[in-house]
């Protein structure tokens, strides 16, 4: 691994005076389990990390009047075990505790599982879903970026040198909504996904609204729009006829690669069933 | 500790706790990185080649000599050696050309790890590409442009047959029966009711021992020369580096503590030999190289890839008639050691049957790929996964039940087999019938949900210990005032058990309790332990076995002798039962306290007799005989066979085609049972390990660099990916030359677990998938084309 | 860049200088002679560096060792207390869980970890604790028991 400074800020304008330093490569850093791995292989070349634990509000949970406000340094482990995620954004919890292995979950975090922009991270479908909102600070001040505008491609996202993520606003679903998160890997334990897909239903006027979003099967984590109007128009619980054509329409919206652990082909066909499935488990809890 | 005192006598046959287990809940074992080699040290950093085949046209290294802290760098030409275990193909650092992705070119020795890496990126090399070469049937055709076009400059043993113009490093034939070159006689097939034939292809896979490859070495300023490596065969690589690099024996030590993980991986040499050239050049430093994760796949060594044609018949009622089998191994860029793999491959190539008409090809074929090496059940794991399917699908074929196939057809104790040998005591029936007890055969089983599908499979296996005619094994035991005693051998413990069982032996041929026995092995020091010519081919419990056993007899033979004269009694008449010499004569008692340093003294105190009893042993296989080159029949091919059948009960996932073990069960025939819980845990390790290899492979891009050399994308079971259950038994047929009949059991656990899933996939799905891995993407796909299929017709 | 940070480790408080760039597994083992969390892969993948920070069980080679600055620590070597193993330690030796050693020490620092805050695991709960820590030896099922067993004596030396 190539030598770096680190630095643990107190206050933001320190954090994003050092990070926004020309000339240098910096890196923010939370639970580093995506920092250690990139410096050693040399694919992130760091002049400057900066640990941006410390900063005030990155380690809280709470409710706000808009939902609940997630700390960007709120790690996995956390995130799975609160009991305040699992009443009400329980979809996130299921996405925070299907990320590697339990060492890992106690040290990555959710900021940085968005910073890094994978396009198979496991919380970016559930986040999708929940339509949260990236809280930023940087250079300019304070912006909020809806988690749709967020990622840009594999490893790409809207973050400008400098900026900070500093926490998650996850709105309040409408009343009475469920989720469900279904992942596929090659092992059981501590793997990548091959796809993600996490579902979101809530009684409305007539029916249900849904909302579904895939990970691993396109540069981003994407919502699927078409899919989830088709599931969202159907005047009850959606028939075999509708989730058919609505898995349909998910997987022509999906773009998948052929990669070490998957075909495009069978993510395409995991789609389908992991789709299925989620649909099943949510029309169960609604 | 809060232990109660143990007192077990007659150790042999119980499961007395592992002598290793302490230190290593404690973390007080220590591994070769974690031992402190001072100030001095220097730290070492290898240069790989990042072209599969390529001519080195040029090695620059003055950019890294010149980088500060940098203290040497080594290269080729500093090494005009050539190594190798049995080939002797291999330059310690390539010299004209490198042969696969990851092969040593350089290395660069510097004062910090850190310094070594960033020098290491300022070795210029420049490199003639080559077209590689990486599927071994197609590198074995005639015209395929040679990786090693001056193989015929190379020493190898008289057992070895490569033929030089060619890449193939060795090529097996086995003849029997009504064949010819060309194959079985066409009228032996006539008789078939039942033929099949098909091509079976395995992708390298890695051993994956947690502990990654790490070597110290030191050369002192007077010539003698330290090497401390986590080895399965440290007299083997003092061996193999002392001839490669002309050093006398006796001025190498090679120095072995406890080993993180060997799986066959840690035999032989490997970067062990590069670490001490690069010593060479920085006297009197200890330098220090260990193996990234990412390393340990391209630079040390892999389980071969086959490339497997089989043809195999069997009349009407089932009985096996025919076999034509042809073996390619990809074996790598150097052969050193995987040319025995494919001569082991040959002579047990039909499996564990009677099959009275056998043509057998088997080679080991150069190809531009990491080093194939010694894993787990050295070829047979291999050639397994074809011969068990085959099996299975004659046996559907003629309407027979496919463990009633096996048991007629199964090898017997005295069988002549395909090398005209006389089979060795085995109960291979009685595996199979306890693995079918165990699974619940005959028993229906109902899939735990609409999607899925249940099935099971079963699949037998044989290996022989496949080694040189003569390895030898010694042992020694000392004792000591308080009559406990220290054995010392040079087996290693890889955490198979080894220094628990040679206790055990020790202390039950000496006739005291086994507490009272310390091994004095770890580390093993070739300057001080006695000579074990390597920890490989589960040959350890038998062979070392043997030395302990005849040490610890030697030593009871003194004490007889001593107190016979001492009561003037018969030494015949004499026994030592739990640390006393007794007299079942005469109903004296003598302990073995004291005596056995300081003897006894004669009547009156006039002289004394006896004096500190060291008890020596050794043992080496004396009647292994050549194979004839043209057919490979002999007298005697191997010391013996170990055979055990494994059964498998599973679901398939047809929506995902993900597998969900229920069950495996695991028969061996362990000759005896000298530590019946150490089996088990043989059992159940080998049956995790043996599925985790169904589902492993390393893969490459066309330019034979390896996309998944990393635990991210390489993937071995997790806790999360066992089967529910592993259960299992163990039939004992003694062994002649076994140390009570004992046989090893080590790699056999392993060896047709593979294939066993593989038949239950089918019985399960009606699928057969001939190539590994058994990726859930392979066998959904396949599931698909089946129902189309079926709804096309 | 040099730190000076504080580790309370086993116990014992260490004041020690680390390079922004290393580990603490590199810290712990190079610098303090702290050799039970095993080097394995560097990655966060085998779990053989497992060590117990701050009550979590963490790779250590995934965490800066300047991160750890006033962090506690517990690796394998304080697991023994007066001379006494801990019932873990003890479990494992009676049900066979070790045969390389190597994963060993990553293993039982799970294992605690989880039992120190789940004192009742089911198969399961040991099952998703453990899943980070790769063995390639025993099939992990001795690996099961012990901790199962460890748990029944905990509750019952309580």
């Amino acid at each position: 691994m190539r030598p770096f400074d680190y630095y643990k800020p107190k206050d933001f304008q320190e954090a994003i005076a050092l990070l926004s330093q020309e000339g240098k490569k910096t890196f923010p850093v939370a639970g580093a389990t995506d920092l250690i791995p990139m410096a050693r292989d040399e694919r992130w070349l760091p002049d400057i990390v900066v640990d941006i634990k410390a900063l005030p509000g990155l380690r809280e949970l709470k409710l706000i009047d808009e939902g609940l406000y997630v700390g960007a340094a709120m790690t996995m482990n956390e995130i799975a075990a609160s009991p305040l995620v699992k009443s009400t954004w329980d979809v996130l919890a299921q996405g925070a505790s299907s990320v590697g292995h339990n060492q890992v979950r106690n040290r990555a975090t959710v900021g940085g599982n968005i910073a890094t922009s994978s396009p198979a991270a496991d919380t970016p479908p559930s986040l999708l879903v929940l339509e949260a909102i990236v809280v930023v600070r940087g250079p300019e001040g304070e912006r909020r970026i809806p988690i749709t505008e967020f990622f840009l491609g594999p490893r790409r996202n809207a973050l400008k040198k400098g900026e900070i993520i500093v926490g998650l606003i996850l709105p309040t679903p409408p009343e009475g909504a469920v989720g469900s998160y279904h992942r596929i890997s090659r092992r059981h334990g501590a793997d990548l996904a091959i796809v993600g897909v996490a579902v979101l239903a809530y009684p409305k006027a007539e029916g249900f609204g849904w909302r579904v979003a895939l990970g691993a099967v396109a540069p981003t984590p994407i919502r699927v729009p078409q899919a989830e109007a088709t599931l969202s128009a159907a005047p009850g619980k959606p028939d075999e006829a509708v989730i058919s054509q609505a898995i349909q329409e998910a997987v022509a919206a999906s773009r998948p690669i052929d990669d070490i652990r998957a075909t495009a082909k069978y993510r395409r066909e995991m789609i389908a069933t992991l789709m299925r499935k989620a649909i099943e488990d949510v029309l169960e809890k609604l | 500790m809060s232990k109660k005192q143990q007192h077990t006598v007659d150790p042999v046959g119980k499961s007395v706790p592992r002598v290793d287990a302490f230190e290593k809940v404690t973390g007080e074992a220590k591994y070769v990185d974690d031992m402190f080699f001072g100030p001095d040290m220097y730290y070492g950093k290898l240069v790989l080649s990042p072209h599969a085949h390529a001519i080195i046209k040029k090695v620059d290294v003055s950019k890294a000599l010149a980088y500060p802290g940098v203290k040497a760098v080594v290269t080729g030409e500093d090494t005009p050696y050539r190594i190798g275990l049995y080939m002797q193909d291999r330059y310690i650092f390539a010299r004209d050309r490198v042969r696969y992705v990851g092969e040593p070119v350089a290395g660069v020795i510097a004062i910090s790890e850190e310094i070594a890496e960033a020098a290491a990126k300022l070795v210029e090399v420049e490199y003639e590409v080559l077209e590689p070469l990486f599927d071994p049937y197609e590198a074995a055709q005639p015209g395929a442009p040679l990786i090693h076009p001056d193989m015929e400059s190379y020493t190898w043993p008289p057992f070895i047959f490569p033929e030089p113009g060619t890449n193939v490093s060795e090529h097996f034939k086995l003849r029997r029966g009504n064949v010819s070159d060309e194959g079985v006689a066409q009228e032996v097939w006539d008789q078939c009711a039942a033929i099949v034939e098909q091509t079976f292809r395995l992708p390298p896979i890695q051993h994956v021992p947690i502990e990654t490859h790490v070597a110290v070495a030191l050369w002192e300023l007077d010539g003698k020369v330290t090497l401390w490596s986590p080895s399965q065969s440290p007299f083997a690589q003092r061996d193999l580096i002392a001839q490669g690099m002309g050093i006398s024996h006796g001025d190498l030590r090679v120095i072995s503590p406890y080993v993180g993980g060997g799986f066959g991986g840690k035999a032989g040499v490997s970067i062990e030999a590069n670490v001490v050239a690069m010593a060479r050049a920085v006297k009197g430093h200890p330098v220090k190289v260990r193996m990234t994760r990412e390393e340990e796949f391209t630079t040390t060594n892999v389980r071969q890839s086959l490339y497997a044609h089989t043809k195999i018949g069997c009349d009407a009622e089932g009985n096996l008639l025919a076999m034509e089998t042809e073996y390619y191994f990809g074996g790598g860029g150097y052969n050193d050691y995987g040319v025995n793999i494919a001569r082991a491959a040959g002579y047990s190539c039909t499996g564990p049957y009677r099959i009275p008409n056998v043509k057998g090809d088997s080679r080991s074929v150069y190809t531009n790929t990491p080093i194939g090496s010694a894993m787990r059940g050295f070829g047979m794991p291999e050639i397994h996964w074809g011969i068990e399917q085959i099996m299975d699908q004659l046996a559907e074929k003629i309407g027979m039940d496919p463990a009633e196939f096996r048991r007629k057809n199964a090898v017997r104790t005295g069988d002549t087999i395909l090398t005209g040998m006389k089979m060795t005591p085995i109960n291979l029936v009685a595996c199979i019938d306890k693995a079918k007890e165990l699974i619940g055969w005959d028993e229906e089983k109902k899939p735990s949900a609409p999607n899925k599908k249940r099935g099971v499979g079963i699949a037998i296996m044989w290996k022989a210990p496949a080694m040189p005619p003569n390895p030898g094994s010694s042992a020694i035991v000392r004792f000591n005032e308080d009559a406990t005693v220290n054995v010392y051998v040079g087996g290693q413990e890889i955490g198979q058990g080894a220094f628990t069982v040679a206790a055990q032996m020790a202390a039950q041929a000496l006739g005291v309790p086994f507490e009272w026995v310390r091994v004095s092995a770890n580390p093993v020091d070739t300057k001080y332990s006695p000579y074990e010519w390597q920890t490989v081919a589960s040959r350890i419990t038998w062979s070392m076995g043997n030395a302990v056993k005849r040490a610890a007899e030697d030593a009871r033979r003194q004490i007889i002798d001593i107190v016979a004269k001492y009561w003037d009694e018969d030494p015949e008449d004499l026994d030592i039962r739990d640390g006393v010499v007794i007299s079942y004569k005469s109903e004296r008692e003598q302990p073995l306290k004291k005596m056995v340093i300081y003897g006894l003294p004669n009547e009156n105190y006039e002289g004394w007799q006896g004096g500190p009893i060291i008890g020596r042993g050794k043992f080496m296989p004396t009647y292994v005989t050549n194979l004839d080159p043209e057919t490979g029949q002999g007298t005697r091919a191997v010391v013996h066979y170990t055979v055990g059948a494994q059964a498998v009960d599973l679901e398939v996932d047809t929506e995902t085609g993900q597998i969900e073990i229920i069950k495996i069960a695991s028969v061996y025939d362990v000759g005896k049972a000298i530590n019946p819980d150490l089996i088990m845990t043989q059992i159940e390790g080998g049956a995790v390990h043996g599925m985790s290899s169904a589902f492993e492979g390393i893969f490459f891009d066309k330019d034979g660099r390896p996309i998944n050399a990393s635990l991210v994308d390489y993937k071995i079971a997790t806790i999360q990916d066992i089967p529910k259950k592993v259960v299992g038994d163990y039939v004992e047929t003694p062994l002649p030359d076994g140390p009570w009949g004992a046989r090893g059991v080590g790699e056999h656990v392993m060896v047709q677990t593979a294939p066993a899933i593989a038949n239950a996939i089918y019985n399960a799905i009606g699928i057969r998938v001939p190539d590994l891995p058994l990726s859930a993407e392979k066998i959904y796909t396949a599931i698909k084309e089946k129902e189309a299929k079926e709804k096309g017709e | 860049m040099l730190h000076e940070i504080t580790l309370k480790i086993n116990g014992e408080e260490y004041q020690v200088a680390v390079k922004s760039h290393h580990t603490l597994l590199t810290v712990l083992r190079e610098q303090l002679g702290i050799t039970s969390p095993k080097r394995g892969c560097e990655n966060g993948e085998c779990g053989a560096c497992t060590v117990i920070l701050d009550g979590k069980p963490v790779n250590s080679c995934m965490v800066l060792a300047v991160e750890a600055d006033g962090s506690t620590i517990e690796t394998t070597e304080g697991l023994a207390k007066d001379g006494n193993l801990h019932p873990l330690q003890e479990a494992f030796i009676e049900h066979n869980a070790v045969q390389c050693g190597f994963c060993t020490p990553g293993m039982l620092m799970s294992a605690k970890a989880l039992l120190d805050f789940n004192p009742h695991p089911t198969e399961e709960d040991i099952k998703v604790a453990l899943a980070g820590n790769l063995c390639r030896c025993t099939g992990y099922y001795r690996i099961i028991e012990a901790v199962k067993d460890a748990a029944v004596k905990m509750e019952a030396e309580k």
